[in-house]
């Protein structure tokens, strides 16, 4: 008898734990307010005024592209259902049936050409123009198809047309509005506009015929609270569930605090110090490799950044389509023995002073940054300057305002060897970084190439890559252009940017994405 | 009188325009323009050159202030470049939240500072007096921000009875109105103690004692009237300062008021925007000044014969 009640009790408990373990699966929960903070008040509602954070954050729940990123970086299908490359300015989508706007009206072909003629050709065009590169618009060929057409073979159309600013809008709906569509957009998303308050909040709620999975909280209210401290409390207290741009002080606290959840991915910006490869001695590839094994970049992600950014292991992000791991950790460690050995074989000897010297010219680098820019971009500019110190290389660093540093860079001839800088592959495409940053027809004041560097067979790498709708083709071709760029490193990468949200753990089902625009909220529920 | 206030109002007139002009020439002067800050730093030159032209900004300085003028005059505050809505509208979003603010911080600063003054000066050296004064000091020395994060960790965080920010119902007023007053409800007592004191020791303070009239009729109608007006000069001087103020007060508090709106169009160097507010600020400075220099003379009568 007795063994028989122990044996019981032995399989009852084996039951409970069964269902204890299976619960948190099955506990999803419906309904709610979900209350997010963050510092500012968008600029407008929809893309083609607005392309900064403020206004992508709430608009991407609301607008629907033909295709989207998921939190993977992989291309996922929205508003198309597939796509087939009619020729290399012309790709054919087929698009999502049954498909109806907030508004009741259907999403169509002339839905697409609509939005994207809106934007590309109005006076003056969309803010996001400039990102779309060769997308030139797009044709009806019927109801539920429509060809995307570029100006010439453009191999990033995928990644563009999957941007988070290319919501498809109802054409009816802007005829109704007019300028007023700016403040109350109405698109296809997961969630509907319902009230904005300027400089106090933004308010959307659950679309009940949305064509997919439904949103799983009631509302979203989106509050404007410009002051991080008071952040960081609203998030304490309870009046916030969600906060955006969370103070990077608190996050070692917040990440201990079983109340709170920490969100973090690496992002797609990587910021760098960048070299002018066409001003001596920086022409020589000795030198700028010796500057890269000059630089603790371990120390700086540990000391300065504190767990707030991640390894730069190339020139891109690893989010970014074309990625390849350019292992610089493994290639051009921290050692000063190396970097003196290859100041050396460039010619440069101790001088009287500690800096190498060639020739009786001092090895002195001028270099110009901005405070406040990137996150910590100061900071390490002075702890880089201090590295090259201890290799003899004396570097003069100028911090000016970002107005300021912005046209020198843009303009030509740039009069310093050394600038810190960061750079967002918008598109996700290498093409957004390998050609506007190494082509040599990019130096400016055409383009992005800041470290002047030309080298023809990277041009014609990038060039290839540009213009081939091969994607396996396009990757292979990418790196093989980073494998050059990293024999010739006109870059020292120092961190790539983390995406950092913080939620009250009451929050689940978020899913925090590398690009900082991709604020998706529909799978998100509150368990309370 | 009304010859009086038609001429101040005249007058304020040039002083608009100059200020226009000056943030026009302030904005023009900075570094970073509105097109670059919109586009951002990818953009072709192309884009840049043609939202530039649209906006009217590829057009000489002088051109664009009489544009500006020119439609001003016409009641046309025009439309924000960034957000391409009326300046009229956000306006009318904005600036009922800062009179809210700045009136409820003003009557605060004239509630509690005349009051803590009177007490002062009709019981100087008192243990009051003591700690009136050490009060003031310390809210005329602590910044608008710090006090503001306290009073939210202490009644927001601590002890839960306030929102942290927001507007909506007279419990989100509470923190910032408070915050906001502060440095005033210091300068007003202390300004008030003063004046009260001074006329204290007045000849007709001492006859009105001697004739045997009450305590409280010697403040109220002969101390308290005399000392009014360097207590209503100070009082006009703050509102302007609480206007000033409300900028970072609003910032703390998440109040959407037109300090917010300011600085927003600051840093997107939307100019349109920006003259805007500060119009509807100098014309508030301008009415309050107006209004303390009418109100001196009904206060003492040998001012407004000579006005």
């Amino acid at each position: 008898m007795r063994t028989l009640v122990s044996r019981l009790a032995v399989a009852l408990l084996g039951l409970a734990l069964v269902a204890a373990l299976a619960a948190p699966v099955s506990a999803q929960k419906r309904g709610g307010t979900l209350t997010i903070v963050r510092p500012t008040d968008p600029v407008s509602l929809e893309p083609n005024l607005e392309t900064t954070a403020p206004g992508a954050w709430v608009y991407f729940n609301m607008l629907e592209g033909l295709l989207t990123l998921d939190e993977k970086m992989q291309i996922k299908p929205v508003l198309a259902t597939s796509y087939e490359v009619m020729s290399p300015t012309k790709v054919r989508f087929k698009l999502r049936p049954g498909v109806k706007f907030h508004d009741g009206t259907p999403f169509n072909a002339a839905a697409v050409k609509f939005t994207y003629d809106r934007a590309l050709h109005g006076t003056p065009p969309a803010r996001w123009a400039s990102l779309a590169g060769s997308l030139a618009g797009a044709e009806v060929v019927d109801d539920l198809t429509v060809d995307i057409l570029t100006r010439e073979p453009y191999g990033p159309i995928l990644r563009t047309l999957a941007m988070y600013c290319m919501g498809i809008v109802s054409p009816a709906a802007v005829q109704r509005l007019g300028a007023d569509f700016s403040r109350a957009p109405v698109g296809t998303g997961p969630f509907k506009f319902v009230e904005w308050k300027t400089n106090t909040h933004v308010i959307i709620e659950r679309h009940a015929d949305y064509w997919g999975d439904k949103a799983l909280v009631d509302r979203v209210i989106f509050k404007v609270v410009p002051e991080e401290g008071a952040r960081m409390i609203a998030l304490q207290t309870g009046d916030a569930d969600m906060v955006l741009f969370p103070s990077p002080a608190q996050l070692p606290a917040l990440r201990r605090d079983s109340k709170y959840t920490v969100h973090e991915t690496t992002g797609i910006r990587v910021v760098f110090v960048g070299m002018h490869a066409g001003l001596p001695p920086l022409d020589d590839v000795r030198v700028r490799q010796a500057l890269l094994h000059a630089v603790d970049r371990q120390a700086i992600l540990d000391n300065i950044m504190e767990g707030s950014a991640g390894p730069a292991r190339g020139v891109l992000a690893p989010g970014v389509f074309g990625y390849k791991d350019m292992q610089l950790d493994s290639v051009y460690p921290f050692d000063r023995a190396r970097a003196r050995a290859l100041l050396g074989k460039a010619g440069f000897t101790p001088g009287p002073d500690g800096i190498m010297q060639k020739g009786g010219q001092r090895l002195s680098l001028s270099w110009i940054a901005a405070r406040g820019r990137y996150p910590k971009d100061a900071e390490i500019t002075e702890a880089v300057q201090a590295m090259f110190k201890d290799v003899g290389v004396e570097a003069k660093a100028q911090f000016l305002e970002w107005g300021t540093v912005f046209p020198q860079l843009r303009g030509n001839p740039l009069n310093h060897h050394l600038f810190t800088l960061g750079w967002v592959t918008s598109n996700a495409d290498a093409d957004y970084s390998l050609f506007a940053l190494f082509h040599s027809k990019q130096v400016p004041p055409a383009g992005w190439n800041t470290s002047r560097y030309e080298n023809p067979r990277l041009d014609t790498l990038v060039e290839r890559a540009r213009r081939s709708l091969n994607q396996t083709e396009r990757e292979k071709l990418y790196g093989e252009a980073q494998d050059i760029l990293a024999k010739e490193m006109v870059w020292i990468p120092v961190y790539t940017t983390k995406e950092i949200i913080v939620t009250r753990a009451a929050v689940k089902g978020f899913g925090i994405h590398p690009v900082e625009y991709n604020l998706a909220l529909w799978k998100t529920w509150l368990d309370k | 009188m009304l010859t009086f206030t038609l001429r101040r109002l005249l007058l304020a007139v040039p002083v608009l325009l100059g200020v226009v002009f000056v943030v026009m020439l302030t904005v023009d002067l900075l570094p970073g323009d509105a097109v670059t800050l919109m586009l951002g730093e990818h953009a072709t030159k192309d884009a840049v050159a043609a939202l530039r032209e649209h906006l009217g900004l590829d057009k000489p300085f002088v051109v664009r202030y009489l544009d500006y003028v020119g439609h001003l005059l016409r009641g046309d505050l025009g439309r924000s470049m960034q957000q391409n809505r009326p300046v009229a509208a956000e306006l009318a979003d904005a600036w009922p939240a800062t009179l809210q603010l700045t009136v409820a911080a003003l009557v605060i600063a004239a509630a509690v500072g005349i009051a803590a003054g009177v007490v002062s000066a009709v019981w100087p050296n008192s243990l009051f007096d003591a700690v009136a004064r050490l009060a003031s000091l310390f809210g005329l020395s602590m910044p608008i921000f710090w006090t503001g994060l306290v009073l939210i960790v202490v009644f927001s965080l601590w002890l839960n009875w306030l929102p942290v920010g927001g507007a909506g119902s007279f419990a989100h007023l509470v923190l910032p109105a408070v915050t906001l007053a502060l440095p005033s409800v210091a300068m007003v007592a202390r300004m008030t103690r003063a004046a009260v004191l001074d006329v204290l020791r007045e000849d007709y303070v001492r006859t009105a004692r001697a004739k045997g009239v009450g305590e409280v009729w010697v403040l109220g109608k002969h101390a308290l009237r005399n000392a009014f007006i360097p207590i209503l000069t100070l009082l006009g001087l703050q509102s302007g300062q609480l206007m000033g103020g409300a900028v970072l007060t609003e910032t703390v508090f998440s109040w959407p008021g037109l300090g917010r709106l300011m600085v927003k169009a600051i840093f997107a160097r939307d100019y349109v925007l920006l003259q805007g507010a500060v119009l509807v600020f100098a014309l508030a400075f301008v009415v309050v000044n107006l209004l303390v220099d009418l109100s001196y003379g009904a206060l003492d009568p040998r001012i407004a014969r000579q006005g």
